[in-house]
């Protein structure tokens, strides 16, 4: 990369402060100390004329670029991403498919058709008995229905020249269905829209957007990972052999072509043949038939030669020579295929056979060009093995969104539209007589893209057999238990291959993550590593347009391959150019070229987002404009200097400037990984070097929305910091601004979130100081009771009281008034007699309870009247339907009394009546629930312990919570401890202190001096350490306590909703053992391994009475003579074998029901299980 | 009680006095007597709380119960606390809880009618009984010159048209039930510290040493003497017991320089209140009522009711 910029006209400078050598070295170590203000010191000093000059340089000083990155997620919001995909989908490709599929012809009548004009999609909106109304999400969320916008189109018809009529028809502003609509997108009514009319159409300013709202439930299509494809893959198969594979995907066709070595012969392998294919063969097929012209377009070392010559030779021993052999040969391996038209082998070779390589006019040659330069590259890997790609590599990898996702979807269903419509109007016309005039454009069903689409989505299934796609899961429910959990999701990657593969390659931490993907949040178990979360500044880019780039290449010197021998394809004085996987041509100056395309880039002549790659291994230019890739963005840096100066900090503050304007006067570029392989990233301003080409912007932008909300994550052990990120999600707090006018099935609030004291960059950024989740405890680390092991917490009985850990629960409870065929649910008064008044006392005079009301547990919250019998014929009067009562009760923990918070009415798809109550419940913490901190430390409260008996320091500071030190050795959480003398350092000099991501370099993280220095101002000691006595005795306590306010966050598992216990209960109906699980009040299973215990300690009358007694016992009779089970006459008491047909050998036993059901069951399969009694 | 007898007769001298605030000295007695006085002054000492809320109309962001928490946490003046019944104890009302002699009824009606926000504070609330009243904080004279900030404690705020009625049962009680009751914000004690500087030694050094042995510790309890350039103690209570001066002074290789000590029978108290009592009126208090449980003691001496009270402790004290 150093001739990269000869070009640029500020270099200039460099060269100056290069030749002066001496005043170099000396400016570059103590320039950073007073580049505070140039000027000043300019003035004040009245420097020589040189330095004068020199200091008004561009010099190393460390800028502080911190401000871009609220600017950055100004004008991208946190999920940019999904709203570009879904944007470029929605503006640009839904017109491409709808161009690509844009006539739908009658078989029968050539003149009978309907062309689409223009698509694009509407405002949302909502019809409600043929009205159509603006529709907001909130409305969808508590309405239960779809957010979507009509999506329409401008159709020409011709409905053939039975009506005399053969001039084309037009119709405007067709709705052919609904899509539905990404919130915040530009589609949306949220879009561009402040806070204050936010806030009027019932939206929390601080969501992000990004996902559905189908059917009133949130759902967000996660970003799926996938092998790039078009790409050459060059890997090792299941057998160990040397493999070059490519997807190739493009409008028409998806095929995956692989190129093997097998026992030092090469083969194809393509779906379209039966069996592999000899390489050479394929070759000859294309036109190719000397030997020699293949082997000279590989290169001219030998070593090349003498790896294809088993192959040539191969080809020899089958005696192909010619093309017309070499089809025949491939004719007889070639699958018929069963519909659709069929070519041929060389059809097959035409279109599927590295189908992004398009043939044209029969001329083969670019793809044998292609396949040479796949073998080359094999034969690289082979050569020297390092030159194999790696498949976890995130530069091989792209990333798929909601918009592809979507497109894909859209256009199965908008075909299938079409095909449909196509046999609807054959059918018509095949139709002798007509009642009514025939006129196609009355027969497109909007019901079908519709309903496809918003099936899709609620279910998350992708099942698409047009493009053999069939993937479960793509769609999740956001969930809201707390901000931040909502914001995960967003993020979130899902992968694609399958979790039980033992490998360990892909869940390994790679390199190329960096900046990227997010190093620590991931989810621990199965899908460990799997699952990936994008980092703060990473963007996932969208598709672009080729053609304008490879006009430019020729432009810049590319010579197209057709005009090159095949001897010139691997000369080694130039480079190949490729862009998305297809070979445009060659470049005798392969840097020169792709600085030429970064400086047009920077300049804005091209998109942002192509990226130029020079790999000099492969001798290869990479340019890739495709969808799907990740990149971030970075400072430019000449020779080290950055180009973002103070000035331009300066107008950003002011206003001047935003970030697309750093973007547009080439300051910052956006680089993808591939890319980031061709530059030298300093962390920081003052580590560049004259070999520098970029700039970190803030090294904290590797971690992600989650572990950006640890302080000091740099501090603990890395583990640690991915259990906060799966626990950060679980947290009780504030969910949104909008909270309380949510009816979401379950919501956890704490009464009272605090913002942490210690807080980082991200969490200002990300606005979890505005929508928190957890209080800053005083926490003292001691031993304290004896209920503090394994990580137990002792909690101060004062400190609840007062509202630490309160919390409220919603849950919602719906109920429905049932349409049925004649008749239909009626509300109904509750009864008011003495006996069921205590039931339905908070139940108001139509049968709902009234909100505001104590509900507990076993009380009715609903009534309604059901008719008898739902299918009652119309003849009959509506008086005469009989009625009975149908009602609900509140099944909560017994004792506690909840609210009835809100009662909501509204109608569901089937225009039915529905209720929601949501219920709800103040919970102040109790003896197991769960409580952590933000360092992966989780615990339960041990005891709750009076606050007189707590130890206090003389200042009169009592801890709200205690924790115990054995906490800290194993966990190595050192970042919890410089949270604690942060926070401390905090609350005594009032102001909030940081602890972003490796920020005490750049200052946004406090160092620890720097606190210590604040505590000791503040008559602390400087560890953090505090002289307590004794709640109990009075006398000092013999340590000093390690004391000070740690953020701790109450999640969302609690004791009340896991406790449970049973003596006599429920049973299942077939086997007669207790029922399982909670929800069913089910019994608690001695397992096998508790058995063993009895079985080893030899209680066996307990083994007896658990298995059997509390379980299902069951008297049976047995023929002792035939072995088989009989029975008791009920009413004769006469005990019967019903095989040996008497009663003389019976005996009655014990026996485990599902023992005797297991005996039946074996017997229907004819099978005699025989008992033999024996005396006890 | 026989044996020989450990009577002793505290003395305590009061060093500042305010409404909330009291520091005193209490000396010639050990740390049971003190952490006693501590525990009852938190937990013991019985005041009035909000303890029952009838909600008629509440159309604020805040739900019921939040509200109910926060109206109970506002404490209310309990001169007359002491003098009051328990509703459990009551027999005027039959222990519902609701007669003048162990209740006091609040009411409050708020509703916003203008587009300003309206603060519903603990003015708001409307006392049956004007002994018993929401502590004021606004005449402390504090300093506050806003109007604004004395509108007493915030219970909820409310836009333009939500309403706030409700009806508040006031009872008393005591800091164990609820910290609600607890009359005290800050009860804590601390050890007098004992000082001596080994004046011998410390003439040995030179000014920077002993200048670096009063900054050693991080608050200021020495000093230097401007005349004499002596080592002296200026506050010997705001020692923290850090031991960074010993440590410093060890670290010198000077041990003994200096040596602080805790004196065992003397304590310096620090009692600020909520407001519900005069912090004077608080240890007043908290002495009454440690009184009455020795007393219940002492008159329950062999009875089964000192059992059932104080379990071990009784049977104890009767010398058992």
């Amino acid at each position: 990369m150093a001739s990269k910029r000869e070009a640029d006209p500020c270099w200039a400078y460099g060269t100056k402060i290069e030749g002066n050598s001496q005043w170099v070295q000396l400016a570059r170590r103590y320039l950073p100390l007073f580049a505070i203000d140039n000027y000043a010191l300019d003035a004040s000093q009245g420097m020589r004329e040189v330095d004068r000059q020199f200091l008004a340089a561009p010099v190393k000083s460390a800028v502080d670029k911190f401000q871009l990155l609220p600017e950055f997620l100004k004008v991208r919001g946190l999920v940019k991403e999904h709203l570009d995909s879904f944007n470029y989908f929605v503006n640009t490709e839904i017109k491409k498919i709808v161009r690509a599929n844009d006539l739908v012809k009658s078989r029968l009548d050539d003149k009978v058709y309907l062309r689409y004009r223009d698509v694009w999609i509407g405002t949302p909106s909502v019809v409600v008995d043929g009205v159509t109304d603006e529709m907001s999400p909130q409305k969808c969320r508590l309405g239960d229905m779809t957010y979507s916008a009509p999506i329409y189109v401008n159709i020409e018809y011709c409905n053939g020249n039975h009506g005399q009529n053969t001039h084309p028809l037009f119709k405007r502003e067709v709705i052919i269905g609904r899509m539905p609509i990404m919130l915040k997108s530009s589609k949306c009514v949220l879009y561009g829209k402040d806070e204050d009319e936010l806030a009027k159409v019932g939206e929390c300013p601080l969501d992000p957007g990004g996902y559905f709202v189908v059917k009133g439930n949130e759902k967000v299509i996660l970003i799926q990972e996938q092998l790039s494809k078009n790409r050459i893959i060059i890997d090792t198969d299941k057998k160990g052999c040397i493999q070059a594979s490519i997807m190739s995907s493009t409008a028409m066709t998806k095929s995956k072509t692989v190129i093997v070595m097998e026992k030092e012969k090469i083969y194809l392998s393509l779906n379209s043949f039966t069996s592999k294919v000899p390489i050479m063969v394929v070759m000859k097929a294309m036109g190719m038939e000397s030997d020699q012209e293949v082997v000279q377009m590989l290169g001219r070392d030998p070593q090349y030669a003498a790896l294809l010559l088993p192959s040539i030779e191969d080809c020899a021993n089958h005696g192909i020579y010619t093309q017309e052999q070499a089809l025949e040969f491939l004719e007889k391996k070639h699958k018929k295929n069963k519909f659709g038209k069929d070519e041929g082998a060389l059809g097959v070779l035409r279109n599927i056979f590295i189908a992004i390589v398009r043939v044209r006019d029969n001329n083969f040659h670019p793809k044998c060009v292609y396949v040479v330069v796949m073998l080359r590259r094999m034969m690289d890997a082979l050569l020297n093995k390092d030159s194999m790609d790696d498949k976890d590599y995130i530069g091989n990898k792209r990333l798929e969104l909601s918009g592809q996702l979507i497109s894909i979807l859209f256009e199965d269903l908008f075909k299938t539209l079409n095909t449909n419509l196509a046999k609807l109007v054959d059918s018509i016309l095949n139709k002798s007589s007509r009642s009514s005039r025939f006129d196609i454009s009355q027969h497109l069903m909007k019901d079908d893209i519709t309903n496809g689409l918003e099936r899709s989505l609620s279910t998350g299934n992708w099942n698409v057999q047009r493009f053999k796609m069939d993937r479960k899961g793509i769609t999740q429910i956001v969930s809201r238990l707390s901000f931040i959990a909502a914001y995960g999701y967003m993020t979130k990657i899902s992968p694609q291959f399958e979790k039980s593969r033992k490998v360990s390659g892909p869940r390994a931490l790679q390199p190329s993550q960096w900046g990227m993907l997010c190093p620590c949040d991931t989810p621990e178990g199965e899908q460990c590593g799997l699952v990936k979360n994008l980092a703060l500044m990473t963007h996932v880019t969208t598709d672009e347009e080729e053609g304008p780039i490879i006009t430019l290449c020729s432009c810049l010197g590319v010579e197209d391959l057709s005009q090159l021998s095949g001897e010139e394809l691997h000369s080694p004085s130039s480079y190949l150019i490729i862009l998305n996987g297809l070979i445009l041509g060659k470049h005798r100056k392969p840097q020169f070229f792709a600085n030429a395309m970064r400086k047009l880039r920077r300049a804005g002549k091209i998109a942002d987002f192509v990226s130029v790659y020079v790999n000099e291994k492969q001798r290869c230019v990479y340019i890739a404009s495709d969808g799907g890739r990740v990149c971030r963005p970075l400072v430019i840096a000449d020779k080290g200097v950055s180009r973002i100066k103070h000035h331009h900090m300066k107008e950003l503050k002011d206003g001047v400037r935003n970030f697309d304007s750093f973007l547009q006067e080439g300051l910052i570029e956006y680089l993808d990984v591939n890319e980031e392989n061709n530059a030298l990233i300093a962390l920081y301003e003052g580590e560049a070097t004259s070999e520098t080409t970029h700039i970190e912007i803030e090294p904290f932008t590797i971690l992600g929305v989650c572990a950006g909300l640890i302080p000091f994550p740099h501090h603990n052990q890395s583990p640690r910091n991915t259990y906060q990120c799966a626990m950060g999600k679980q947290a009780m707090g504030n969910i949104a601004y909008n909270q309380l006018c949510r009816m979401d099935t379950l919501i956890y609030l704490l009464a009272y979130p605090q913002r942490p004291l210690l807080t980082t960059r991200t969490i200002e950024l990300v606005g979890y100081d505005k929508l928190g989740a957890g209080q800053n405890a005083t926490v003292a680390v001691m031993s304290y009771s004896g209920y503090d092991i394994e990580d137990a917490i002792v909690m101060n009985k004062s400190s609840l009281d007062r509202g630490f850990g309160r919390c409220i629960v919603m849950k919602r409870h719906t109920a429905a008034f049932q349409k049925y065929q004649n008749s239909c649910d009626k509300f109904s008064p509750p009864s008011r007699a003495p006996h069921d008044r205590e039931k339905n006392q908070i139940l108001d005079n139509d049968g709902l309870a009234s909100p505001g009301e104590i509900i507990r547990h076993q009380d009715i919250f609903f009534t309604k009247l059901c008719p008898e019998n739902a299918n009652v014929s119309i003849s009959s009067h509506p008086s005469n339907t009989k009625y009975r009562p149908n009602r609900q009760t509140y099944k909560g923990a017994e004792g506690e009394a909840a609210v009835v918070d809100r009662v909501a009415l509204c109608s569901d798809k089937r225009n039915n009546l529905c209720v929601k109550f949501m219920i709800r419940h103040t919970r102040r913490p109790e003896v197991g629930d769960k409580f952590s901190s933000r360092h992966g430390q989780k615990g339960v409260c041990g005891t709750i312990i009076q606050q007189e008996d707590f130890p206090f320091s003389e200042r009169g500071i009592c801890p709200d919570l205690i924790m115990n030190p054995h906490g800290f050795p194993s966990r190595m959480t050192v970042g919890k401890m410089i949270e604690l003398l942060g926070s401390k350092a905090g609350v005594s000099c009032g102001k909030f202190h940081y602890g972003s991501a490796f920020g005490e370099p750049s200052g946004h993280a406090h160092k620890v001096e720097d606190i210590s220095e604040t505590l000791v101002k503040h008559g602390f000691c400087y560890n953090g350490k505090d002289f307590l006595y004794s709640g109990i005795t009075g006398m000092p306590l013999q340590a000093y306590i390690f004391m000070g306010p740690i953020y701790y966050q109450k999640l969302k598992h609690m004791v009340m909703d896991k406790m449970h216990a049973r003596g006599m209960g429920p049973r299942q109906l077939i086997t007669r053992q207790p029922t399982e699980g909670r929800s069913k009040n089910g019994g608690l299973r001695v397992g096998e391994m508790e058995r063993d215990c009895l079985i080893a300690y030899g209680a066996s009358n307990l083994i007896y009475e658990r298995l059997m007694i509390s379980s299902d016992p069951f008297e049976v009779q047995v023929c002792r003579k035939c072995g088989l089970l009989g029975y008791e006459n009920h009413k004769t008491k006469a005990k019967v074998c019903s095989t040996c047909k008497n009663g003389d050998n019976i005996s009655s036993m014990k026996l485990p029901y599902a023992c005797k059901l297991l005996f039946q069951e074996i017997q229907s399969m004819n099978i005699v299980p025989k008992l033999t009694l024996s005396d006890s | 009680m026989e044996g020989a007898s450990y009577q002793r007769f505290p003395k305590v001298k009061i060093r500042e006095l305010k409404d909330d605030y009291a520091k005193f000295e209490l000396r010639e007695t050990d740390a049971s007597v003190a952490n006693a006085l501590r525990r009852v002054m938190i937990a013991e000492v019985p005041t009035i709380a909000i303890d029952l809320v009838e909600i008629e109309v509440n159309s604020s962001v805040l739900n019921d119960e939040f509200i109910a928490h926060r109206l109970g946490l506002i404490p209310l003046t309990s001169e007359r606390a002491m003098s009051m019944r328990f509703s459990r104890d009551c027999d005027a009302c039959d222990g519902d809880g609701q007669c003048e002699f162990c209740s006091v009824e609040f009411h409050l009606r708020a509703k916003c009618i203008n587009d300003q926000t309206l603060d519903v504070t603990s003015k708001d609330l409307y006392s049956s009984d004007h002994t018993v009243v929401p502590v004021d904080f606004s005449d402390t004279s504090s300093g506050f010159e806003n109007p604004e900030d004395q509108r007493g404690i915030t219970i909820v705020k409310l836009r333009k048209g939500q309403e706030l009625r409700l009806r508040a049962i006031a009872r008393k009680g005591i800091g164990k039930d609820h910290a609600k009751w607890s009359p005290a914000a800050t009860v804590t004690f601390m050890y007098e510290p004992e000082i001596h500087i080994n004046e011998e030694m410390m003439e040995t050094l030179s000014l920077e040493e002993k200048t670096s042995v009063v900054e050693s510790s991080p608050t200021k309890v020495f000093g230097i003497n401007p005349h004499t350039q002596q080592v002296e103690v200026v506050d010997p209570e705001a020692y923290t017991y850090d031991d960074e001066v010993l440590k410093k002074v060890e670290a010198m290789g000077k041990p003994g320089l200096v040596e602080i000590y805790a004196k065992e029978d003397s304590f310096i108290f620090t009692v600020e209140s909520t407001g519900a009592v005069k912090a004077s009126q608080l240890v007043l208090n908290a002495i009454e009522v440690l009184k009455q449980k020795l007393d219940a003691v002492r008159l329950s001496e062999d009875t089964v009711e000192a059992d059932d009270q104080f379990g071990e402790l009784g049977a104890h004290m009767r010398g058992g």
